[in-house]
């Protein structure tokens, strides 16, 4: 068998097991381990298998991975993120809908604190929907909102999505960081706008929420100061030139279990739980790494992103026709596969393709991501539309995917914006960069 | 085999827990740094003891993130499986889990002895990489171990701990 059909015989064999719920990294690492020890011998496999783990588990630049998710957790369990919530409220709440754009504000910021869509629906959906059920919101908008408002944290950053493809694809975390700002914000004001819309054409969607005083307002702004802080001493410290990304991330966590000493909030239980929870999502997504970087191997060894990018070529689809082709793949692989699954099954084969067509791979980061986060709340397997449900259980499913649907929409015209003016997410780190 | 299951989360917490300190043993290290880094004194060998910290942390969680289920999986076509075919694959995925991280194991141990012959350490504070190539396997062969206990109670008694509270 040549390189080729070995690499495509392990394709076919991963997609087996993937479809057989065998978890992801023990597939990967399965295919890779066997495709080495096939094409390169048994001594490569294991010298791979031993250099790889310990490499990857010793690498500076992952030390986010672990000490970002605490403060995300950190802040949940001390109520930073509600206060971000009452804060948007205090400012927006008064318009019609007005619940529902404090929500999404309250999603974008707490998503981008903790680095995970799933755990912002969760916390949010917890803390908004009971609100929103109060002033007999139709069900469809605030499970719609929190279930598509909580994808905003993927371009926020500091974001946890960027920091796994600059470490696959070798790129700057501080550009991705950068990049993302514009994209996030732009989505942010897209979805602001279908909630808008929504509530223009049937008011019944989301009745105008109580009138808030001046004191009300002050005193909810003041109790949003702590979350906006970390925000802004962790962003602002990377890109002042005080610490990198790995220390901003340690200083964050600093800052919100300071925050949570100093209000008697950070329990000894709630500091285990954040911990369990940290340890747990470490171990998933750093398993997966390693396993992605014994199948990359296996995939360069048999060829086939140098097939595929020359398939590729050959069709001479020029740059807008590659990255609707990938985009296309990754909608629809998003329907079915978890995204950060998908980022590490396909970056190896698509990744090349996107360099050697010039495309800024920064660029096509932002596309990418956002792109995954899309998978998040479209059927089958809309990930944070189930977790909204088990938020939400009184609300049937088909409710909830039909509140998440302009949204996806918004979405959508949010990636072909991208798409088409590359300047919105490379202006920011091109300027400052530069 | 009640006893057994016992140990084994009592062995997972423990191994759970110092993965825990560690997290928070990094962000003091990395606070003590970048201030003592303001005031002209950084903390001497912080890359080091992250880093090496960073080993306990993801391996030290490996075993408590199986016994929670933690490993993510495509179950798109769960529903249409028939039960006996899932727990049959509930099975397989355990054994293949414990096959993947006793070669981990015995990969990084070989690893170590080189280790240990070139005397390789880290570059600050000289610690034996060795050391901590050996906290690896250890962490490893205990995930490996609760696979190995998860598939035994799926088998025979058809207990998936995963679905219950504890640790």
């Amino acid at each position: 068998m040549t390189g080729g059909e070995i690499g495509t015989l392990g394709i076919g064999i991963l997609l087996v097991l993937l479809a057989f719920r065998i978890p992801v990294a023990f597939s990967m690492f399965l295919v890779g381990f066997v495709g080495i020890w096939v094409l390169n011998g048994w001594n490569a496999a294991m010298g791979l298998l031993a250099s790889e783990t310990f490499t990857l588990a010793s690498n500076p630049e992952l030390i986010v991975v672990p000490v970002f998710i605490p403060m995300g957790n950190v802040a949940s369990f001390t109520g930073m993120s509600s206060a971000l919530y009452d804060a948007a409220y205090a400012l927006v709440g008064r318009v019609r809908g007005g619940l529902a754009h404090a929500t999404v504000i309250g999603c974008g910021g707490f998503a981008a604190l903790s680095g995970s869509s799933v755990a912002s629906a969760l916390t949010m959906g917890k803390v908004s929907l009971a609100q929103m059920d109060r002033f007999n919101y139709d069900t469809r908008l605030p499970t719609g909102v929190v279930a598509a408002g909580s994808t905003l944290g993927i371009l926020i950053p500091p974001s946890t999505g960027f920091v796994i493809y600059a470490i696959l694809t070798e790129q700057s975390i501080g550009r991705l960081f950068l990049a993302g700002v514009l994209p996030g914000l732009l989505l942010l004001a897209m979805f602001m706008l279908v909630m808008a819309i929504l509530c223009w054409i049937w008011p019944e969607f989301g009745a105008p929420g109580p009138i808030t005083t001046l004191a009300e307002k002050g005193r909810a702004l003041v109790g949003a100061i702590p979350i906006l802080g970390v925000v802004t001493a962790t962003i602002g410290g990377i890109y002042g030139g005080f610490f990198s990304p790995p220390e901003a991330a340690g200083v964050g966590a600093a800052l919100v279990m300071v925050y949570g000493a100093l209000t008697g909030r950070m329990t000894l239980a709630a500091t285990r739980e954040a911990g369990r929870d940290s340890i747990i999502t470490t171990a998933t997504v750093m398993l997966i790494l390693i396993a992605a970087h014994m199948i990359n191997p296996f995939l360069a060894l048999s060829h086939i992103p140098t097939a595929v990018g020359e398939a590729m070529a050959a069709l001479n689809l020029g740059v807008y026709g590659t990255l609707a082709v990938i985009m296309v793949i990754y909608l629809i692989l998003g329907c079915f596969l978890e995204g950060f699954a998908m980022l590490v099954l396909t970056l190896p084969i698509f990744f090349p393709v996107i360099v050697a067509l010039g495309i800024d791979p920064i660029w096509f980061g932002v596309l990418v991501v956002l792109t995954l986060e899309m998978g998040l709340i479209p059927p089958p397997v809309g990930l944070n539309v189930f977790v909204v449900k088990s938020v939400a259980p009184g609300v049937p499913l088909g409710r909830i995917f039909q509140g998440v649907l302009p949204f996806w929409v918004a979405m959508l015209v949010t990636l072909l914006l991208l798409i088409v003016f590359p300047q919105i997410s490379l202006f920011p780190p091109d300027t400052m960069f530069n | 085999m009640g006893a057994i299951r016992a140990l084994a989360d009592r062995l997972i917490g423990l191994s759970a827990t110092i993965g825990i300190i560690g997290i928070f043993a990094q962000v003091a290290v990395i606070v003590t740094d970048v201030i003592g880094r303001a005031f002209g004194a950084p903390l001497y060998g912080s890359q080091d003891i992250v880093t090496m910290v960073l080993v306990i942390v993801v391996f030290g969680g490996m075993a408590l993130c199986d016994r929670k289920g933690g490993h993510i999986g495509v179950d798109l076509l769960e529903h249409w499986f028939p039960d006996w075919l899932n727990r049959a694959i509930d099975i397989a995925a355990a054994l293949l889990g414990a096959l993947i991280f006793t070669m981990i194991a015995i990969a990084v141990w070989e690893s170590a002895k080189l280790s240990q012959m070139l005397n390789l350490c880290t570059n600050l504070m000289r610690w034996p990489k060795a050391w901590f190539q050996w906290a690896l396997c250890g962490f490893a062969l205990m995930a490996a171990a609760g696979m190995i206990l998860r598939a035994v109670e799926l088998t025979f008694l058809r207990r998936d701990v995963r679905r219950e509270p504890g640790v």
